[in-house]
């Protein structure tokens, strides 16, 4: 793509972009353009560049070899340019591969940014609790509950390394640490053993009394408790704690009722009732766990955590209307932080693999003009610098890969039979039943059968296919001593099979 | 005899051919939107950027999910052996939280030529493992997780899925969690929490449309020209294959088949027994093949059952139908031998055998399980009286008379009446 020809074109496409939100890709710009203002321009880059991807278009060689000379990285001419807009990010034209790694190993769940924003109260609130419990040397319980990915565990993580450094810098005894992801306990009273394994390293517990026995008297007795230090406990997925009778989560929360106790407990778990549900005697006791909220994120704040993770990159790759699309959806959905990045990652791929096919045909066509060396001497293929960035429509395909439920699809593909079965156990379940036998449903099949004139298999491969129905999760069957007698009930909504089966000729039965 | 020789070879270059999923699925590679590419996609980026990433294949059994997962595993090995390993696990046999640790950590010492220790508790695995997702991680090695019936591993609490998407959410490894499930809903089965860390990508695996029915049928059956067949023969075969292919009647033949399974296992079972019936003497696969190999496909036992009954039995049964249609709820021997009486009454049918012979009929019938009683008790009550029902459905009863030898008419029309 001629320089020339950029800096031509590039006000005028900027304008247009700016009117439109669609990205421009100089390699056809004329082509995209709107073609009112671009064709004298198209017409002037043709005479005066070399090909570009007008070669592409046409196959006349490029009539001088004069212009490679003016080839530069876009990069550079665009800092040349002296008509570059200002409203318009230049640098955002040439991508490259190496560039999209980087963004999607910075959008990545893993990598943790190192400032946790939109939950600055949050972090405040549980911070100022810890430290009051510091303070007075009293123990105290807080409960975090909230949808997954709003950032709970990553925000409990930023307030306990604030902790240990105020404890430090003010001079109090830095608390002992437990945390404990509670998926990794064998049982649940487990959990006794870990706290007990911190507070006292080198005690051993192979005592008769049990470990939680061993921390009700450790925090009844004065003598002892005051020299140890604090312990802030965190649990993680506080709810694999919950047993039958509820005594382990009781106790756990008990321990910090006692006279003597040093432990500043701190629960995380996704149900909102957990502590009104399962720990009802606490409130009798007057001490109930704090209880804090984490909301799930609204689009303004995902906005906001997309483009801090973004800054840190000194270039585009996002069109400003894709991350809004992607926000808006997920938040109305679930609000979860996870998924805004997955579907960013899913994007960016998709661009990927857009650019990829395009890569090897544009290299293809530069070496066959033999304009190899001059061409292709800045480090970035020139033919190649479309404006990559991620637009709408990578983010709407994106999302709908993740949203839409493979159902209707596989409803579409099913063999002809396994479709007449489905559509006749929703003719029976009409009537009202919602579950029936694999007999009934074969009445129902051989009836409609007969309407559409289409021969019947027996009841042996009928039964079958209601086997792999079943298998496939669109029926649910259930066992019987004799196959007839086997119990069918439909896990699809029906407007689900009509919509899918209304272009087969099954749908006027329905 | 050379002919035959040829024959014989290019029948074991087929029948090779069928057996091996590699063949079957190769050509999906080199579509850059089939399954094959996306899921190639998806597991070497994520090795080649050292990130983590899980996926789920969705599918009908038989469509070809494990088939094409092997692959892209191979061709991860061959492109980078030594930074990429693989663990598998399979939902019907370790599906329990410590039986699925235990496998893991057995396969991971496998692998790196570590002692496995029998004894090891569920924390040692569960520590072993993450300490070695760890140590991959530092070392650039990827460990790839194929969870084979994923949706047996969403039963009970999850835990395993729970600590190997966790441990996926960390810097410090680099794993990619490929499950393969039948339900279409596997997603839905996992608890929020884990579903939040899957990321959601899903494979569909469909049967194949007709048109790619056809490409199939051609890549698998068509033998090559650079073999150690002679060329003229090669393609005197591929000729006369193309001209089956574009047969009418083969097409129909292919709906019949696919028309209750159109999965490709089904399709290669098919033409396994398709190919094994080609006649050496020729060495040309015809359409006559794929007829009598078709039978064996979908097999009708009752109707062979019924070709070899005697014209009193079919008789027996058709009372019964009638009976049925009647709306009687229990009916006989005695009742059955009413209306046969009936028949011969109103008909003038010249079969009328006495009581003693019909009821040998009968009993042949109960024996060859075309009918039987209704239910198990009254086994002191002679035969006539215990109440009986037919096994076979008046649909196969009409087949089977169709295709009885020598019906007589008046069955036919008593038969027809049903209707």
């Amino acid at each position: 793509m001629p320089t020339i020809a950029l800096n031509d074109s590039l006000p005028l496409a900027a304008g247009d972009e700016l009117k439109c939100g669609t990205a421009v890709k100089p390699g056809r710009s004329a082509e995209t353009c709107f073609t009112g203002d671009a064709t004298p321009r198209k017409r002037k880059m043709r005479s005066d560049s070399a090909a570009e991807d007008n070669q592409i278009t046409t196959t006349t060689p490029p009539p001088k070899p004069c212009t490679p000379t003016k080839w530069k990285s876009p990069r550079r001419c665009v800092d040349d340019s002296p008509i570059s807009p200002p409203f318009f990010e230049l640098s955002e034209i040439c991508i490259d591969t190496e560039q999209l790694r980087a963004v999607k190993e910075a959008l990545h769940v893993s990598s943790v940014p190192s400032m946790v924003v939109c939950r600055e109260d949050e972090q405040k609130r549980v911070l100022e609790f810890c430290k009051q419990c510091i303070e007075q040397e009293k123990a105290g319980s807080l409960y975090v509950c909230g949808c997954p990915g709003t950032g709970k565990s990553l925000s409990i993580e930023r307030v306990k390394e604030s902790l240990l450094d105020w404890a430090k810098e003010v001079g109090y005894q830095p608390p002992d640490v437990l945390d404990v992801n509670c998926t990794s306990l064998t049982n649940a009273p487990e959990i006794f053993s870990k706290i007990l394994g911190k507070n006292l390293p080198q005690k051993k517990t192979k005592s008769a009394t049990s470990p939680l026995q061993h921390l009700q008297s450790l925090y009844s007795q004065n003598q002892q408790s005051t020299s140890m230090k604090m312990t802030l406990i965190i649990a993680d997925e506080l709810d694999y704690l919950i047993t039958k009778d509820q005594a382990v989560l009781h106790d756990l929360f008990m321990l910090t009722t006692f006279p003597f106790s040093r432990c500043i407990l701190i629960g995380i778990a996704n149900a909102i009732d957990l502590a009104d549900r399962f720990l009802p005697r606490l409130l009798s006791l007057n001490c109930k766990p704090v209880v804090l909220t984490f909301r799930a994120y609204t689009k303004d704040q995902i906005m906001v955590i997309l483009r801090q993770r973004l800054t840190a990159l000194p270039y585009n790759v996002f069109q400003p209307q894709a991350l809004e699309l992607c926000a808006r959806k997920v938040a109305a959905a679930s609000g979860d932080m996870r998924k805004v990045l997955c579907i960013c990652r899913s994007a960016i791929e998709m661009l990927e693999a857009e650019l990829m096919p395009s890569k090897y045909n544009l290299d293809l066509l530069s070496t066959d003009n033999g304009y190899s060396d001059d061409w292709t001497t800045p480090a970035i293929d020139p033919i190649k610098q479309e404006i990559d960035v991620v637009r709408i429509d990578h983010m709407a395909v994106a999302l709908s890969k993740t949203y839409r439920s493979p159902i209707v699809e596989t409803i579409q593909s099913l063999p002809q039979h396994q479709q007449i079965v489905l559509c006749s156990a929703v003719k029976l379940f009409r009537r009202g039943k919602k579950d029936t036998t694999v007999g009934e449903l074969s009445k129902s099949y051989l009836d409609i059968c007969k309407l559409t004139v289409i021969p019947p298999v027996g009841i042996m491969d009928l039964s079958s296919m209601c086997r792999v129905l079943g298998d496939q999760g669109l029926f649910k069957v259930g066992q019987a001593r004799e196959d007839k007698l086997r119990r069918v009930t439909l896990k699809v909504d029906e407007s689900d099979i009509a919509f899918a089966l209304q272009n087969s000729g099954l749908r006027e039965l329905e | 005899m050379g002919r035959q020789n040829q024959a014989k070879e290019a029948l074991i270059l087929l029948r090779n051919r069928l057996c091996n999923p590699r063949f079957v699925f190769a050509p999906f590679s080199l579509s850059p939107d089939s399954n094959y590419s996306k899921l190639k996609f998806i597991v070497s980026s994520s090795v080649t950027e050292a990130s983590n990433n899980s996926a789920l294949l969705l599918g009908p059994r038989g469509c070809g999910k494990n088939a094409v997962l092997e692959l892209v595993i191979e061709d991860m090995l061959k492109e980078y052996p030594d930074t990429v390993s693989v663990i598998k696990l399979n939902g019907l046999l370790h599906s329990d939280d410590n039986c699925a640790l235990k496998e893991i950590a057995r396969q991971l010492c496998m692998e790196h030529q570590l002692l496995f220790s029998k004894m090891a508790s569920f924390d040692d695995n569960t520590q072993f493992m993450i300490s070695m997702l760890k140590e991959c991680g530092l070392a650039h090695k990827t460990v790839i997780f194929v969870l084979d019936e994923f949706d047996s591993f969403a039963q009970g609490k999850q835990r395993l899925l729970y600590s190997l998407l966790d441990a996926m959410q960390s810097l410090t490894s680099q794993a990619v969690v490929i499950g393969v499930s039948c339900r279409l809903d596997a997603d839905q089965l996992l608890e929020k929490r884990v579903r939040s860390r899957f990321s959601h990508r899903k494979l569909l695996f469909l049967p194949p449309s007709k048109e790619d029915l056809l490409r199939i049928l051609k890549h698998i059956l068509e033998l090559p020209t650079d073999s150690s067949l002679p060329h003229d023969y090669v393609a005197e075969f591929n000729s006369s294959l193309l001209n089956i292919l574009a047969d009418e009647r083969f097409k129909q033949l292919i709906d019949t088949l696919t028309n209750s399974d159109s999965t490709c296992n089904h399709l290669l079972k098919f033409l396994f027994s398709a190919v094994c019936h080609m006649n050496v003497e020729t060495g040309l696969l015809s359409i006559d093949n794929f007829k009598a190999a078709l039978p064996s496909i979908q097999r009708q036992p009752k109707l062979e059952c019924l070709k070899d009954c005697s014209i009193l039995e079919l008789y027996i049964l058709i009372c019964m139908r009638r009976l049925e249609v009647k709306e009687q709820e229990s009916y006989n021997f005695n009742s059955v031998m009413k209306e046969y009486k009936s028949i011969h009454n109103s008909f003038q049918t010249s079969d009328y055998y006495s009581r003693n012979v019909c009821l040998r009929a009968f009993e042949h019938l109960l024996a060859c399980e075309l009918i039987s009683f209704m239910d198990h008790r009254g086994h002191n009550q002679s035969i006539e009286f215990r109440p009986v029902k037919l096994l076979i459905s008046y649909h196969e009863l009409y087949q089977g008379l169709k295709l009885y030898r020598s019906c007589p008419a008046i069955l036919q029309k008593l038969i027809d009446r049903e209707g």
